[in-house]
């Protein structure tokens, strides 16, 4: 590591800023954020003002993206729908990280048959394919939006115990780690203060990329009816009522597929970004390349 | 669920002359180029189906994509002509006893099933005591019927215990009555490799792709042109328009609605369509409150806008309708009583003492119409302050919910209906079969019960009429629209006519090149 060391929040903010895609990135995902938050307000029309008089308008002044089958104002469906796209997001992969650091921790600093037990749970897990596991969980559970959101956080479940449980096993074997446990402190607290920072850039970075990936899982359920429920909006579940439509009302599908686009790309520029801080064996290449004039 | 109520294409009433404009007024494929009497050249006729029928045996499937198929590989005694009037097909004629009770039917001398073996009266008995003894989806058909012999191999006697003036619609509207073959149903073959004795026999099934029918040289009618068809399943409508565009099917009913307007206006694809016998329809479940009170239903009927939710739900291509039979039909029953008045029901509810009502609407994906027409209902009944939370399930998990009773409300369709007993007595008599919505009039029951065994018939047209009053004016069911069958085929094909009751018959198309 390089002589002056600066603070880990600095160097992201350093990076991100050097990095254009990154930048960008941020800026879609801030936008995100605000329209996710301010989504009802922003929306010149209500969400399910149903016209069937207006059906299928081309986008124009009065409905920038046009109406949908119903008559509905697309820009405001997509505008709401980003609502659902971050819930998710945030509520399927906060669930992911609870319980896949949790797992991961355990496992990884007891060892043993509890290591065993656990890492052969999430590695069935692992091996199903990502949609079809989600798919079963909700056809077991019902759909909406709850439903869905659960199902994405387990899917995505063992990714975080695998790396927490990675970190935790070089980590455990530290001088600091063995000192604490010479002076008493218990696990729980050896596990929180002492294991767990130490093993959260990676964390860091899984999560904004699994948020990429949750968004377009929540679509694709969507897109399957297994999502959030109509007449509410939501992305996916908009491209699927819109496929029908490709020849002779585009506009059906290309906004929300564009959501889609530019929320899962900004999630993914910001993570390789924060990746290329963050993750110890890119850091090498990053130190070397900012210290070579 | 034993009986998927909307595969079960229905039945044509004997005595109900339908006036069917659309079918009667220049349906007829003339074939402009000359190529009309090159029919006889046969060839292949490919046909894009919506979906896979579930199986083959026309007494235990109830999917309406089996029917398309079956239509032309099997027959019934008699049959619905172009204006769904009863026709002979297997019987070439028939008596009935003075009393009514009993009916002879003389079977088609030379009737052969497509293995060649003779169809003879045994075989019609066979297959209505397999109906009516294993409880299949027509038994219901059969409710007034207690035996059927065949003293001699041509002749079939059917004996009843009321008299039933739409016996002949029941034993012929639709294929679901067809007459089978013995050792082909009790091998177990029937399910796949279905013998019949209709103008095409069943030649390949494969499984997720296509059915292929050749000619069955064996059938007792002319002779069909084509050497046979292939139906081939294309969920998607997009891709089945395609499919017609390209030449790789000449046949399809499975088109985008929203593009028909358009492509009925071009000459190729031909694209047409009569009204149909079907209905789509609200229930609301009166074993809940407040839809027990017959007011706040009647709110909702004001509350909707049928216009707006036929326009959403078919894009033009259906007929509002507040009953349930069409203006088609004889029994048609002009009365509209419903006007699109949100404050008269915010009136009614006000009255009614409802308030923050909220409705559970249950629709499911297999029809995606309801899906659409339930998010405008939604928004029609905001408008008079009731919260609608639509439901989407899957059909199987939807029957088992409207078994259960486990619904606020739902919208469902029914397919193929002719005569008034079909529209009514499941529906909307205390007893009935599909009265899941528990409806409940003493006044409705006794007419039904009345009309079913009127044998005069302007004396039966008037019970339902009455019936059929008491049913819109108490919201039974809310009725919205009658759909109209849309097909569409290769400009080559000749000799199709779109049928309202939604058979699918290839007998005497030709193809040319």
């Amino acid at each position: 590591m390089s002589g002056g060391r600066e603070s880990t929040g600095r160097r992201v903010l350093d990076a991100l800023r050097r990095d254009p895609l990154a930048v960008g990135g941020t800026f879609v995902l801030l936008l995100l954020i605000v329209v996710g938050v301010a989504g009802p307000w922003l929306a010149p029309a209500g969400v399910n003002d149903v016209d069937v008089d207006a059906m299928l308008r081309p986008p124009s002044g009065a409905h920038l993206f046009g109406t949908d089958e119903l008559g509905r104002d697309v820009l405001s469906r997509v505008l709401v729908a980003a609502r659902v796209s971050l819930e998710v997001g945030v509520v399927s992969v906060g669930i992911a990280l609870v319980a896949g650091v949790t797992l991961g921790l355990f496992a990884g600093y007891y060892r043993g048959w509890l290591d065993s037990v656990l890492m052969r749970c999430m590695d069935v897990l692992f091996a199903f394919p990502v949609l079809l596991l989600a798919v079963a969980i909700v056809a077991v559970l019902g759909p909406g939006l709850l439903t869905a959101m659960v199902a994405i956080g387990v899917v995505y479940t063992p990714i975080f115990a695998r790396i927490t449980r990675a970190g935790v096993l070089s980590v455990r074997e530290q001088v600091f780690v063995r000192a604490a446990v010479s002076i008493g402190a218990s696990d729980l607290r050896i596990m929180r203060r002492h294991v767990l920072p130490n093993i959260a850039a990676p964390l860091i970075v899984q999560t904004s990329l699994s948020l990429a990936f949750a968004i377009l899982s929540e679509a694709a359920l969507s897109f399957l009816g297994l999502g959030i429920q109509p007449p509410a909006p939501a992305w996916g579940r908009m491209l699927f009522d819109g496929r029908g439509f490709v020849t002779d009302a585009w506009w059906l599908g290309v906004f929300p597929g564009a959501a889609i686009f530019l929320t899962v790309l900004a999630f993914n520029l910001v993570g390789d970004a924060l990746r290329d801080v963050l993750d110890p064996r890119q850091l090498t290449v990053s130190e070397a390349r900012r210290s070579t004039p | 669920m034993s009986r998927n109520k909307l595969g079960v294409i229905g039945a044509a009433l004997t005595l109900a002359v339908g006036v069917l404009s659309g079918c009667t007024g220049g349906e007829a494929v003339d074939v402009g180029d000359g190529g009309g009497s090159a029919g006889g050249a046969g060839g292949v006729l490919n046909a894009a189906i919506g979906g896979e029928p579930d199986q083959l045996d026309p007494h235990k499937t109830s999917a309406y994509y089996s029917f398309e198929v079956l239509e032309n590989v099997y027959d019934t005694l008699v049959e619905p002509d172009a204006d769904l009037k009863m026709v002979p097909a297997l019987a070439t004629k028939w008596t009935t006893s003075e009393d009514q009770l009993t009916w002879t039917f003389t079977l088609r001398d030379g009737a052969k099933f497509s293995d060649g073996s003779p169809l003879t009266s045994e075989d019609v008995v066979y297959s209505y005591e397999r109906i009516i003894k294993q409880k299949l989806n027509t038994a219901y058909k059969f409710a007034t019927v207690k035996s059927v012999t065949g003293p001699d191999p041509a002749t079939v006697v059917v004996t009843l215990s009321a008299p039933t003036p739409n016996l002949l619609a029941n034993l012929g509207g639709f294929k679901g009555v067809a007459i089978v073959e013995k050792t082909n149903v009790e091998s177990g073959k029937v399910k796949t490799a279905p013998v019949g004795s209709g103008p095409f026999k069943v030649a390949g099934y494969t499984s997720g792709d296509s059915i292929k029918l050749v000619r069955n040289d064996a059938y007792w009618g002319d002779k069909p042109k084509l050497d046979g068809v292939t139906f081939t399943f294309v969920k998607d409508p997009t891709v089945a328009l395609q499919n017609l565009r390209s030449g790789q099917v000449q046949w399809t009913d499975n088109l985008p609605p929203q593009q028909v307007k358009s492509l009925r206006d071009g000459d190729d694809p031909v694209v047409e369509s009569a009204p149909s016998t079907d209905y789509w329809y609200v229930a609301l479940n009166e074993a809940r409150k407040p839809f027990d009170n017959p007011e706040v239903r009647r709110a909702i009927g004001y509350a909707l806008d049928r216009e707006a939710i036929t326009k959403a739900a078919k894009f033009g291509l259906a007929t509002v309708n507040q009953t349930a039979i069409p203006k088609s039909s004889a029994f048609f029953y002009d009365y509209a009583p419903y006007s699109h008045d949100p404050d008269k029901a915010k009136q009614m509810l006000d009255q009614a003492g409802v308030a923050n009502l909220t409705l559970d609407l249950m629709v499911t994906s297999e029809y995606p119409e309801t899906v659409t027409a339930a998010q405008v209902i939604a928004a029609q009944l905001k408008d008079v302050g009731i919260t609608v939370k639509i439901r989407t399930l899957d059909f199987a998990q939807w029957l088992d919910e409207q078994a259960k009773g486990n619904f606020g409300g739902f919208m469902l369709g029914w397919l193929g209906n002719v005569d008034p007993d079909e529209f009514y007595y499941a529906q909307h008599h205390s007893g009935g079969t599909f009265n899941f919505h528990k409806y409940a009039n003493p006044a409705v029951d006794k007419l039904l019960d009345q009309a079913r065994t009127e044998t005069d018939q302007g004396a039966r047209k008037q019970a339902y009429e009455q019936a059929a009053k008491l049913i819109v004016d108490d919201a039974s069911y809310l009725y919205l629209y009658n759909p109209d069958v849309v097909q569409g085929w290769s400009k080559k094909v000749s000799g199709y006519d779109v049928r309202s009751d939604r058979a699918i018959r290839f007998r005497s198309v030709a193809l040319g090149k």
